[in-house]
């Protein structure tokens, strides 16, 4: 099954543009549903979400931010011309289409790619959407986009200071969201609230909008590994029951999800992968050695 | 020819590779018999009538054994072609013998009925048709039988659209290719062959002779579309328009869960996703290859069937202490005795009548404990003629810090959910021949049983095929008419 990259960029800073050729999945996918991608012989199945698509030419779009050993290779490693293994879906379920109201839809470092479809389909539902993209200032994407489909686009962004790893940036991330949230929150009504991203920038976020009570639909992204509702990986608990997130979500209702089962299932595999990263980047390093 | 045969009473053994070599790698367990062992086995068959057979009868597909097992011993001169003749005697049953020959239950099916156990040891017949299959493959006797059947198939002009590159999708998709009609098979997963590629190990399927099967199958014609998930790619109702009939064999993909607190805690996982991560996406090659599976020193197993033992000598091979756990007693495991068998050997810890009741996390949210009640057995018999368990009260507390829970699945739900189907207790409902509420869509395997054996959604890809032929030969005769 040929998916062909009949494009690719790279946008800004760890950030990859790819148009790919996948007819069956342009042919039916909705805002809100996603795609596993496989790109190597010996890789990972990935969760990636098309951002744009083009049912008759049959392709779509997606975007990667470099994190990890897969997303890494992706952008050393393929170039147009080039084919992905596999693309598999649409998967998930389409999020709902209807008018709320007053929108802010919140995409937390990677969330807001997956914001974009959604917010671009409310608003042309007849909702006022304001997006809010937080994520430090190299991972800005998609602004132009956003500030062309939506009524507003706003960017709170943050440098990343020497020596921070992941724990600075996440406590950064969180900080921001909440005095953000909160700030347009007290000025302004809103009758639905969306948020994609890391889940414990998901829960903070959700514990400002949940003094205001305002209804939340939470896009999750649990670790997934089929994808089509075989395995369990993703389960979450929602209002007391196991889901899964990939058949039964990605999106629920934020005041049902159990925040901190779904933040220490999706840190389990962090130190294996890291260890695919460093193999993979001494792998490069010897190549580099060897020419 | 009437040969006066000399009873042998002992089954000729194949070779196996040592436990503790074999725990240290995935390379498959058996070694299977060589042309020379398996002719004496074959001798050893007493060759009844085709009619009487009762090896035959208990084949859920019906496979002429006496038939093929003859070929070894009358063309015992002749290696290439005792093995072509053979096969070409399987073919017309099975199109997966190296599959089946492997992971058929046999003890329950041909050779529980085989008339030499009145005298001695029965027909090892799943290890000679595992023989037939690997020395056909070995000698690319398997491709040279093909393509003298290819040019014999007669085209049909009508298409089938088969949901599901499993057991019983494979085996419908190799009959109806047989049978002259154009075949696409729709795969969700990014290879084909369904629970045999992602739910048995390599020890005990190799996925290399899964993929060869699978490409015979290409070589008749059938196409098989992977990525595409029923349900949401393209749904049953689309299917309908574009092709003649639809044969569902989605399976039972969806995990059944204990029902106990802490279920969802790291470290907890379903056999479905443990034997995924490891059979499909090896990841007991990471990082050579990119998924990982953790497994932990300790390492609980729920459930007693071959899924269970698949998932705990899988766990064995990552070097950990495991115990299967099961809430009845060793009279009624299900998995097969030769699988029991091959755990003991490679150290596998059994306990019953224990039930788990909680699953105990530390700080971290891993699992480190799972709290059991410890059962009993009444004489009273449940509706599957098993002996009624009850809770004693009593707990006992097992250390792990992996758990694996293996009791079972259900059909998937993206196919069950389709407007018009009928469906029971999760199960798609068909008629005695395999159709489903929807005209032109018949399902077969475990999307219509629960949860079954590969050889019997085998026996159903193949009656639902033949079911299909007969519905679209009347369809064709109508339009004709």
């Amino acid at each position: 099954m040929p998916y062909k990259i009949l494009d690719k960029k790279e946008l800004a800073m760890n950030e990859v543009w790819y148009k790919i050729h996948a007819p069956h999945v342009a042919k039916k996918v909705q805002p809100g549903q996603f795609v596993i991608v496989r790109a190597f012989p010996n890789g990972e199945r990935i969760p990636l979400t098309p951002v744009t698509w083009d049912r008759d030419e049959g392709w779509i779009t997606l975007i990667t931010f470099v994190r990890g050993k897969t997303t890494m290779r992706m952008a050393n490693e393929l170039k147009p011309g080039d084919e992905l293994l596999n693309v598999a879906g649409p998967l998930g379920n389409p999020a709902p289409m209807k008018k709320f109201g007053k929108i802010l839809a919140i995409g937390m470092i990677t969330g807001i790619v997956e914001v974009f479809p959604i917010a671009k389909a409310w608003q042309e539902a007849g909702n006022e959407v304001t997006t809010l993209h937080v994520s430090p200032n190299p991972m800005v994407i998609l602004k132009e986009e956003f500030e062309n489909a939506v009524s507003r686009h706003i960017v709170e962004g943050f440098d990343l200071q020497p020596g921070w790893g992941m724990n600075e940036i996440a406590q950064e991330l969180v900080k921001r969201a909440v005095a953000k949230v909160k700030e347009l929150l007290e000025n302004e009504h809103f009758d639905m609230i969306l948020t994609v991203g890391p889940a414990g920038g998901q829960k903070a976020v959700f514990n400002v909008v949940k003094e205001f009570g305002i209804p939340m639909h939470a896009d999750l992204h649990p670790i997934m590994v089929d994808a089509t509702g075989m395995c369990g990986a993703c389960r979450v608990t929602v209002g007391g029951e196991v889901k899964f997130a990939c058949i039964d979500g990605p999106g629920f209702d934020a005041y049902k999800v159990d925040w901190d089962e779904l933040i220490h299932r999706s840190g389990f595999y962090a130190p294996m992968e890291r260890l695919a990263l460093e193999t993979y980047l001494k792998q490069l390093q010897a190549q580099g050695g060897e020419q | 020819m009437a040969v006066r045969r000399k009873l042998i009473k002992e089954r000729v053994p194949t070779p196996e590779r040592p436990a503790e070599e074999r725990v240290k790698d995935f390379a498959e367990v058996n070694l299977g018999y060589t042309f020379e062992l398996a002719v004496k086995e074959a001798e050893r068959c007493l060759q009844c009538p085709y009619d009487y057979a009762p090896c035959i009868k208990g084949c859920p597909v019906h496979i002429n054994i006496p038939g093929f097992i003859s070929k070894l011993v009358e063309y015992r001169d002749d290696p290439d072609k005792a093995v072509k003749e053979a096969l070409n005697v399987i073919w017309a049953c099975n199109s997966l013998p190296a599959t089946t020959g492997r992971v058929c239950p046999q003890e329950d099916q041909c050779e529980m009925n085989c008339v030499m156990g009145k005298v001695g040891d029965k027909i090892n017949i799943g290890k000679l048709e595992r023989f037939v299959a690997d020395y056909a493959r070995e000698k690319g006797i398997d491709e040279e039988l093909l393509f003298e059947i290819i040019p014999k198939i007669e085209k049909k002009g009508q298409s089938v659209a088969i949901i599901g590159a499993g057991p019983a999708g494979l085996t419908a998709a190799g009959e109806l290719a047989k049978l002259g009609y154009d075949v696409t098979i729709y795969e969700a997963l990014h290879e084909a062959g369904g629970v045999l590629m992602y739910g048995i190990p390599e020890f005990r399927l190799p996925k290399s002779i899964v993929e060869s099967e699978i490409e015979k199958l290409k070589k008749l014609g059938v196409k098989i579309l992977t990525d595409h998930v029923v349900g949401r790619t393209v749904t049953i109702e689309e299917l309908l328009e574009e092709y003649d009939a639809v044969f569902i064999g989605s399976g039972a993909g969806t995990p059944r869960l204990v029902n106990a607190p802490g279920v969802n805690l790291n470290g907890i996982y379903t056999a479905n996703e443990f034997l995924t991560r490891v059979n499909l996406m090896k990841a007991y090659k990471f990082p050579e290859y990119d998924t990982p599976v953790y497994v932990g020193k300790k390492v609980i197993v729920i459930g007693a069937g071959n899924t269970a033992m698949d998932a705990a000598r899988s766990a064995r091979r990552f070097g950990a202490d495991v115990t299967i756990t099961y809430r009845r007693g060793p009279e009624d495991v299900s998995a097969r005795i030769e699988e029991v068998h091959h755990a003991k050997e490679e150290g596998i810890k059994f306990e019953y009548f224990i039930n788990p009741v909680e699953f105990i996390g530390d700080e971290n949210g891993k699992v480190k404990a799972v709290k059991f009640e410890k059962m009993k057995a009444l004489e009273e018999k449940d509706s599957r003629g098993k002996r009624k368990i009850v809770g004693t009260g009593e707990y006992v507390t097992l250390e792990a810090d992996t758990v694996i829970i293996a009791i079972g699945k259900h059909p998937n739900r993206l196919i069950v959910n389709t407007p018009g189907l009928k469906v029971e207790r999760g199960k798609i409902v068909v008629d005695e021949n395999l159709m489903t509420s929807i005209p032109g869509v018949f399902a077969g395997g475990d999307a219509i049983r629960g949860e079954a054996t590969v050889i019997l959604a085998m026996g159903d890809g193949r009656k639902a095929a033949k079911a299909i032929h007969e519905y679209l030969t009347k369809k064709r005769e109508g339009q004709n008419a």
